[in-house]
């Protein structure tokens, strides 16, 4: 294959922006993108659409500005970017800098200038080509100028936006009020809202009960599911059957019995009967995962093996705040996860709990999100899912096909 | 429903799938054939839907469980395929790559837990993987016609109506990429906060998504079919990487939270 000198002139192009983006990160290190906190960002993002605009115009006076956008320059970036993105996931991300890969940023991948340069040129050849898809819009190209406008507008506003983004993580401690969180960078901070916990609730799947080699320290990989009383399963060389399953128990002192009890700390206990089917051995006992003041119990089937319950998953789990906005306005909300609640441009997500008290937790953890961007790459994806769509529909290809034909004619 | 019944489900459905796959072949009405291969997909389906009964949720976390999906939507997309654009080898090779993922669930059954962790609860779940699963389904397609066309070319060039094929399925494949990784953006930012995070997943699908919108690209400018199908076949590695190889994947491990 030759190349034509179109490719070779743009992919040296690529290849140049990658040295010199090397030699930033060498030189200056990780790309900060402080300096483009609002209202930065936003000045920034207006004045490279104008220029955008200007490259758009003037192209046709100036060759070499032309070339920054045609096809070779698309391709040419969009492999490079493509390439660098595979980099990106064969390499582990720490913040270590040592060896080449770390010298470069590669292990940093985000804030690499290698690979922001790259990016940046990629998103203005795509802008300078949504500026002439829309200038010469043919109905035609549809789809394909859809897609162009809402990957551009997505880029741009991730790589402006970026610095406005924060995450604040919050640990809060039952009906104790906090506005303090912390930043991932582990800075302090403070949030235009205060948070109270004022109940933590958590639904558990049923119980699953495995066989444990306690030599080994192996689990078996089949399991009984507590569903219901009179629930049974082959486990091994074991038929286990759940004769009595309690949601919260407690061990009576001095026994082996488990007996119902609604009380903090109660933890689920299932009476099992195993039955060995090649022997005919019988046991029966109280299993149990314990809780944090609970030990767990397990059902030995001799020497060797034991029933087991580890502790119950998670189906769901919920934390009712209590907000208080900088006005001094007050309501409740409840959170978990996939719904987040909402204060402005912020949304606060359920993150975690005390998993050493599971049910009985009495703090949890949520993380406070504000991203002044959201709105605009929201739209965007919408419109992504609207321009795929469209492609489906028109992927009739016989326009590409009459293309193919004729070229090869 | 449970998973000793895959294999009579999926016996009767591969039965009609190679009846579909044998009269297209022989050049039989497109309307009977196509209704034959649907209706080995429609008793794949009610498996699925059984199991999804059973589950009491979706049948889409496992490993195993994704794989059903994709060997439904080969067929579908098979059928799809034939009907609209007439290729008489698509149902042989929907039906060949359905029932070679067909046996892998049937020769490496996992456990199937029925629980669903409290991120996979939302209504972008179910969609989300449905079609990821339908796009790599596609994907599976284009890969293999373009190595039986590369195999051919030492004998027979392959024709403008050919690569059109591919265009095609690369045109439908790469739109579902994208519904995927738009509504996986969406879940994201209600689930986590942030709609694009670089998890080694989501890396990997911006890498293959790249790379099939190269091949789109590329082949408006290009007739080197040498490049254009050793891309198609590099963007289906990457995809693989993608779906699963990521699991075994050093750089990956233990960082990312599309593990389940």
């Amino acid at each position: 294959m030759t190349l034509q000198w179109g490719y070779k002139r743009a992919f040296w192009r690529c290849v140049l922006l990658m040295v010199v983006g090397a030699a930033l990160q060498m030189t200056l290190g990780d790309f900060d993108n402080k300096f483009l906190r609002y209202p930065w960002g936003l000045i920034f993002a207006i004045n490279y659409l104008y220029l955008l605009l200007l490259i758009y115009v003037q192209g046709a006076k100036w060759k070499w500005l032309q070339q920054l956008s045609d096809g070779y320059a698309m391709i040419s970036s969009l492999a490079s970017l493509m390439v660098l993105t595979i980099i990106f996931g064969l390499t582990r991300q720490d913040p270590s800098t040592t060896g080449v890969i770390g010298a470069l940023g590669f292990s940093r991948m985000t804030s690499s200038w290698v690979f922001i340069l790259v990016l940046f040129y990629f998103t203005t050849t795509l802008g300078v080509t949504v500026i002439r898809d829309l200038h010469h819009f043919r109905k035609v190209r549809l789809a394909a100028s859809l897609s162009h406008v809402v990957v551009f507008v997505c880029l741009t506003a991730a790589m402006f936006g970026s610095a406005d983004k924060e995450r604040v993580t919050v640990s809060l401690a039952l009906d104790r009020m906090t506005y303090m969180g912390q930043t991932r960078d582990g800075e302090a901070y403070e949030l235009p809202f205060a948070l109270t916990l004022r109940e933590f609730k958590m639904e558990e799947y049923p119980a699953k009960l495995y066989i444990l080699d306690t030599q080994t320290e192996n689990s078996s990989q089949e399991f009984l599911l507590a569903e219901s009383e009179g629930a049974e399963a082959q486990v091994g060389e074991w038929q286990l059957k759940a004769k009595h399953i309690v949601d919260m128990a407690i061990r009576m002192p001095e026994s082996a019995e488990w007996r119902e009890m609604h009380h903090v700390g109660a933890a689920p206990a299932v009476k099992v009967e195993a039955v060995n089917k090649a022997t005919g051995a019988r046991f029966e006992g109280w299993v149990s995962c314990g809780s944090h003041i609970m030990e767990p119990a397990y059902l030995w089937l001799g020497e060797r093996y034991a029933v087991a319950m580890p502790r119950r998953e998670a189906k769901r789990y919920l934390s009712r705040l209590e907000i208080m906005d900088d006005k001094g306005e007050q309501w409740r909300e409840n959170i978990e996860v996939n719904k987040p609640a909402r204060i402005g441009a912020w949304r606060i997500y359920q993150v975690g709990y005390d998993t050493q008290r599971g049910r009985w937790s009495t703090s949890s953890v949520v993380e406070c999100v504000r991203d002044g961007w959201w709105g605009v790459v929201q739209v965007a994806l919408w419109l992504m899912l609207a321009a795929a769509g469209v492609m489906f529909l028109t992927a009739g290809g016989r326009r590409i096909a009459k293309k193919s034909k004729e070229v090869k004619q | 429903m449970t998973w000793e019944y895959l294999i009579w489900f999926a016996g009767a459905a591969t039965l009609c799938w190679v009846a579909g796959a044998v009269m297209a072949l022989r050049g039989q009405r497109v309307g009977v054939t196509a209704v034959m291969s649907a209706v080995g997909s429609a008793i794949f389906f009610s498996f699925i839907v059984g199991m999804w009964l059973s589950l009491e949720r979706p049948p889409l976390r496992t490993m195993g469980e994704t794989r059903l999906w994709y060997s439904f939507f080969l067929s579908v997309a098979g059928v799809t395929v034939y009907a609209r654009w007439r290729y008489k080898w698509i149902l042989s090779f929907s039906t060949l790559m359905s029932v070679v993922f067909i046996c892998i669930n049937l020769l490496k059954p996992e456990i199937h837990s029925k629980s669903l962790m409290p991120t996979l609860q939302s209504v972008w779940f179910v969609p989300h993987v449905i079609v990821y699963m339908f796009a790599y389904a596609m994907m599976g397609a284009v890969t293999l016609f373009a190595i039986y066309l590369w195999v051919r070319s030492a004998r027979v060039e392959p024709q403008g109506e050919e690569l059109g094929v591919c265009d095609n399925l690369v045109r439908i494949g790469w739109a579902f990429l994208t519904l995927g990784m738009v509504m996986g953006a969406l879940w994201a930012k209600q689930a986590w906060g942030d709609y694009w995070t670089w998890d080694p997943k989501e890396t990997w699908a911006a890498a293959t998504w790249l790379g099939y919108l190269l091949y789109l690209h590329l082949r408006q400018q290009t007739r080197d079919y040498n490049l254009l199908f050793a891309l198609l076949i590099f963007n289906f590695l990457m995809l693989q990487m993608c779906w699963w190889g990521i699991n075994f994947l050093p750089a990956a491990q233990g960082v990312s939270v599309h593990t389940y």
